[in-house]
């Protein structure tokens, strides 16, 4: 961006060019309190000037009758370089019929021979400096400079002073998006990720103009495209993989294209863009599909979103999330031993009834709510663990899940303490766990802060483990106290010898790092046989008990 | 020796040409000294001896807007004529009463320097 432009009492520079000098000593005279003054006597020393002095020169005064190149030479070779015809132009004149030979070459106004009074020159050259720093300004931002596709804003506002279509002809937008970008970033580069970013704008640009189209990158990688109706989405997303490929042909990159076809004036504009971006969220991670259209159901269930996002604060305050607890089993010794609890939360809404975790966990994951139900479960966890301390004296840790949000708040491990606190039970009853793919997303925060709530007395239980992108370098750098092994892993322990074989691999690995392996998600004797044979230490899942409430859970007590 | 008065006394707008040298009297003075030693006065000349048109439109059009700077209105009037007259004819020969409106020219510019 032209910062120069931005700073609108800075001394600015006019080049007078002028080859008489009565004319050019009486302009210096009247603009040198204001402006800084550069002279050239001709067109060729005007271009010489200009090119001395890149992006000094706000504003050239020139002459059109000169010797060895004219005002209107210097017009036209200004017009065809890129830097110079940036530069505007007021012409001095006594002759009228000069004046739209001039306009057309790109002059923006003229001060006549013999001139005005001095004010009137000095407000006629503000002015244009004003506009074309003005003009510079929005050309600046209504672009996106790594792209050249419009801003958001800019889009946006000039959909809105579009014309309607002709004779009812539909339009539809689309969102496109890169599955899983900052991975992309990451792992081939920032440079790779620009010019991809670039690719898709070129794909967007060039069907924008097979048509009618307008576009923008909405944000770091999303674009919007508003255009002519078309049924024929899965070539524009060919095309836009095959500018992809073109890049890098083994990045493993894919696209995603969320579609809503038939916009109306009925309803502004960034609507129908967040509808298409929610089709396109459907297919986060899924490699089967590129494409796809927004419809009706989507539509409700962003309407039952809308209402359970709603409807959270009061269900926290109504009491209406309820804490249920699924045991953990150490399996190490002849018989099952309760080794400990997983907090789990279930809503039950008085209208909408039982609402799984995977309908509201995730929407809250994305909008930051997270944290306040987090927040809600500890309290609850840390209170029930004292109950039962104070009720049955038993002391069971139980486990609570930390969303990759909560490590956005400096005061985590303060509020953690204090929970502990208030219900006076050890920190170490108080297990943390956390998602892998928390770790993955913001690697270096993530060590500092688990390390300090491990230095708190805090254990931590990595959760999912393989279900996300961790390295073998960054596990054994983890501060972790368990490694929780996803339960996809152990549904594939009794068909496949490799599934098998993997979770062997994952238990050695903790074994590797000195921690116990819980195994979640095992549900029938045939898995439980398997996990106790492969060596696993810990297991949660249905073959013991599946989540229940407190009260439930106490007879299992007389396990521990 | 050039003054403000004896420019108001043989015609000069000097109100005018003041006025657009931000009423620096001692600079306007300058002004119209370089004016009356411009040297398209004698480009005028040699072109309408020689009979340029091309080259008498230049001089005067360039004249006018010097002469017209520092008012000096018994100058620029005939010579603001001369060159919208010469305008446009620049491939046909000067025509006689441009002869006579580059005389009137000489003349008071003849005045002028002798103030």
């Amino acid at each position: 961006m032209n910062t120069d432009a931005l700073i609108r009492n800075k001394r600015h520079t006019v080049l007078i060019v002028e080859d008489e000098a009565v004319n050019r000593e009486l302009l210096s005279l009247i603009l040198r309190d204001t402006y800084d003054v550069l002279i050239a006597r001709d067109g060729v020393e005007a271009l010489e000037t200009l090119r001395a002095h890149p992006g000094r020169i706000a504003m050239v005064l020139l002459d059109i009758l000169m010797p060895r190149m004219d005002g209107i030479e210097f017009l036209k070779r200004r017009a065809m370089d890129e830097a110079l015809c940036r530069v505007p132009v007021i012409v001095l004149t006594s002759d009228r019929d000069a004046e739209l030979q001039t306009l057309k070459l790109g002059a923006l106004d003229f001060i006549a021979k013999p001139f005005d009074m001095p004010q009137i020159i000095l407000a006629r050259i503000q002015r244009i400096i004003e506009f074309v720093e003005d003009r510079q300004i929005i050309q600046d931002i209504e672009r996106d400079e790594l792209t050249g596709l419009y801003t958001r804003g800019f889009f946006f506002e000039y959909c809105r002073r579009l014309p309607a279509p002709k004779d009812g002809a539909k339009r539809d937008v689309i969102a496109v998006d890169v599955d899983h970008f900052r991975l992309v970033n990451e792992v081939y580069g920032k440079g790779f990720a620009d010019g991809l970013l670039c690719a898709v704008a070129d794909g967007l640009y060039e069907v924008a103009h097979e048509g009618f189209g307008i576009g923008c990158r909405a944000d770091v990688d999303l674009f919007y495209l508003l255009l002519d109706h078309r049924e024929d989405y899965e070539a524009v997303y060919a095309g836009l993989m095959a500018r992809v490929h073109a890049l890098n042909r083994q990045a493993n990159v894919r696209l995603r294209i969320g579609v809503y076809t038939g916009v109306e004036d009925a309803r502004p504009l960034d609507w129908y863009c967040v509808a298409a971006k929610a089709a396109c969220d459907t297919i986060r991670g899924n490699y089967t599909r590129g494409v796809v259209l927004y419809d009706d159901s989507l539509h409700e269930k962003e309407l039952y979103n809308e209402r359970l996002i709603a409807d959270m604060e009061s269900a926290i305050a109504d009491r209406q999330f309820a804490v249920y607890y699924q045991p953990k089993y150490d399996i190490r010794g002849e018989k099952p031993k309760l080794y400990a609890a997983e907090a789990l939360v279930r809503w039950i809404h008085p209208e909408l009834g039982f609402i799984s975790p995977g309908a509201f966990i995730p929407l809250f994951e994305e909008n930051g709510l997270i944290a306040k139900l987090d927040d809600y479960v500890w309290r609850q966890a840390a209170a029930q663990i004292r109950d039962w301390k104070d009720r049955l004296g038993v002391s069971l840790p139980v486990s609570v899940n930390l969303s990759r949000m909560d490590f956005y708040d400096p005061l985590l491990k303060d509020r953690l303490l204090a929970i502990v606190a208030e219900n006076g039970i050890p920190v170490e009853n108080l297990i943390l766990e956390v998602t892998e793919s928390a770790y993955s997303q913001n690697m270096d925060q993530m060590l500092k802060t688990v390390g300090e709530l491990r230095q708190a007395g805090f254990h931590i239980e990595m959760d999912d483990f393989g279900s996300g992108y961790s390295s073998l370098n960054m596990l054994c750098l983890m501060p972790i106290d368990a490694l929780k092994i996803d339960m996809k892993f152990v549904r594939n322990v009794a068909t496949s010898a490799t599934g098998y074989r993997m979770v062997e691999l994952v238990i050695e690995m903790a074994r590797a790092l000195g921690v116990p392996a819980i195994v979640e998600g095992v549900e029938d004797e045939e898995q439980y046989r398997r996990m106790k044979q492969v060596g696993c230490d810990i297991i949660q899942g249905y073959y013991f008990s599946r989540p229940v409430d407190a009260a439930s859970f106490e007879p299992m007590l007389k396990d521990i | 020796m050039l003054t403000l008065d004896a420019l108001r006394a043989y015609g000069a707008n000097v109100d005018d040409g003041l006025a657009r040298c931000i009423n620096n009297g001692d600079f306007y003075l300058r002004m119209v000294n370089m004016v009356l030693a411009d040297k398209n006065f004698d480009k005028l000349k040699a072109a309408m001896d020689a009979g340029d048109t091309p080259a008498a439109f230049e001089a005067a059009h360039a004249l006018k807007g010097a002469v017209g700077n520092v008012s000096l209105t018994p100058v620029f009037e005939p010579v603001c004529k001369l060159s919208d007259m010469l305008k446009g004819h620049t491939d046909q020969p000067i025509p006689s009463q441009c002869r006579l409106l580059a005389e009137e020219v000489f003349d008071q510019l003849e005045k002028a320097r002798n103030l």
